[in-house]
């Protein structure tokens, strides 16, 4: 007996939650590797070199952990603990391939973006907030991608989120660094865009009917993600004239342990987030990712015992960042709980084509699935829209303009539960 | 291996739904179950491999104590994101 034991709500934010744990712990990581290695190279070579050996030792290590994932116990591998949907480590279905290349190449860009601008800020609690700034890029994507335009909620919330997150990470210094702001901005978040965008496609495609895993999905995509930094690499090693090739693995030998620990650890936020990808919009994700930005405080503190991280003294300061992080979380729920979503029955009038109609009632914005269906209605369509006005204006007046339908009744949910 | 999905409009009697949804939830193949307003009660998706198991699914369902009427819809076609 499978019973449905957990609201898929629920689950969706605390697997977004442990993923975002998960990952402000490997930032504090991150950033000790990369104030080791800038004792050996220059801030440069820093962020080429940790990017390859990051994806380089990071696919041996997650191939080895999907591996022992694969392992069979009582008759299921181990791996279905943490994505049901994972049997077994697999090669690439060829429909899968277009969207590895562009998460791959997406994830190249925001990762050395994201080492570049470490090597400059050894503070994790200052470029973190940064990485939440997305949530506006998604927002604008998801508007012309999945027919949703952002209704005045979202935009307030991703304002909100926005403005927090440079509030929490002006603060520490209390000054603002612009070098890295922009390279956070035009670099690291546009890769982060592409990756998220492109795993979530990945984790809704359906290869041979069945779902997804998001382990799969994340070992693969370290596996392009290191063709496209080499490829990166040998560009500007032929053109510049640099060495960052051999460095780079003379570096991938001389940090292999930390770097793998790092990687180890952050397979498994990506397995989440990824899980989470299938389960929310991006943008919500994102923005339940953003507590990310509560944890990288004491994270940073921790890590100021081991190397040296400028720490406010003042309490101003750090009223500031408080008041940043408040700002964040408070966006963030409202972001993610106003929410409104109902059926729609439709009868439609004899004579009518239903494949055109479910094509047309498709085509409006907030509609998520439409079935043509055999019994006392012809077609069912649920909806998901922020405000009930929305749903008049955006549903109701855009229904009754199509030709063809005869009846139609609306039918609020009240509460929902989803098997997952 | 094909799947067929389906839609389970279902009234219930007043005062029953409470214990309805806790059966309800128990049942295997369900995908989503919906309490909505209007005229039915409940809106369960299921998803079953052959129309033999809508069948049992369904006989399932209206055995369940407090479930007054339940009306199937069998998916022919769906577009969904």
């Amino acid at each position: 007996m499978i019973s449905i034991r957990i609201r898929r709500k629920y689950l969706f934010y605390v697997v977004a939650i442990l993923s975002s744990i998960i990952s402000s712990i490997t930032v504090g990581l991150d950033t000790i590797i990369t104030s080791r290695m800038s004792a050996f190279y220059s801030p440069d070579e820093v962020s080429w070199i940790f990017g390859f050996s990051a994806f380089f030792i990071g696919f041996l290590i997650s191939t080895l952990i999907g591996s022992f994932f694969s392992i069979r116990l009582n008759n299921r591998r181990i791996g279905s603990l943490i994505d049901p949907a994972f049997h077994g480590i697999r090669l690439i279905k060829r429909e899968e391939l277009k969207y590895h290349l562009f998460a791959g190449m997406g994830n190249a860009i925001t990762t050395v973006g994201y080492f570049y601008v470490l090597s400059l800020l050894p503070d994790p609690s200052a470029v973190t907030p940064f990485y939440r700034v997305v949530i506006l890029y998604l927002l604008i994507v998801e508007t012309i991608v999945e027919k949703n335009a952002p209704t005045l909620i979202e935009f307030q919330s991703s304002t909100i989120v926005t403005l927090g997150a440079i509030l929490g990470s002006i603060s520490i210094t209390g000054d603002i660094e612009v070098v890295p702001l922009a390279v956070m901005l035009l670099i690291v978040n546009p890769g982060w865009v592409l990756l998220s965008i492109y795993q979530r496609k990945l984790k809704l495609l359906k290869p041979d009917g069945k779902p997804n895993d998001s382990i799969n999905i994340r070992i693969w995509n370290l596996f392009f993600t290191t063709i496209f930094v080499t490829a990166f690499i040998l560009i500007q090693d032929f053109i510049l004239g640099t060495n960052y090739l051999a460095k780079s693995l003379e570096g991938s030998i001389r940090f292999f342990w930390l770097v793998a620990l790092t990687m180890g650890i952050t397979f498994f936020s990506y397995v989440l987030y990824i899980r989470a990808l299938g389960m929310g919009k991006a943008s919500i994700t994102e923005g339940v990712r953003a507590s990310i930005v509560i944890f990288s405080i004491p994270v940073t503190l921790i890590l100021s015992l081991f190397i040296p991280i400028p720490i406010p003294q003042s309490p101003a300061l750090w009223l500031i960042k408080i008041i940043g992080i408040i700002l964040v979380v408070l966006g963030i729920v409202s972001f993610a709980l106003t929410q409104v979503t109902a059926y729609i029955l439709v009868r439609a009038t004899p004579g009518t084509r239903i494949s055109d109609l479910i094509e047309n009632i498709w085509n409006i914005r907030g509609v998520e699935s439409v079935a043509a269906v055999a019994g006392k209605y012809d077609i069912i369509a649920k909806v998901r829209i922020r405000t009930l006005i929305k749903g008049y204006e955006r549903i109701i007046r855009r229904l009754e303009s199509i030709p063809g339908i005869s009846y139609f009744e609306w039918k609020s949910v009240l509460k929902e539960w989803e098997n997952v | 291996m094909t799947m067929i999905k389906a839609y389970i409009l279902i009234k219930t009697r007043v005062g029953k739904l409470e214990s309805v949804l806790k059966d309800a939830k128990k049942i295997e193949n369900v995908e989503s179950i919906s309490v909505v307003t209007g005229d039915v009660d409940l809106i369960i998706k299921v998803g079953v491999s052959k129309l033999e198991d809508l069948m049992k699914l369904t006989d399932e369902i209206q055995l369940i104590d407090g479930v007054k009427q339940t009306t199937t819809h069998v998916i022919e076609k769906e577009i969904s994101l």
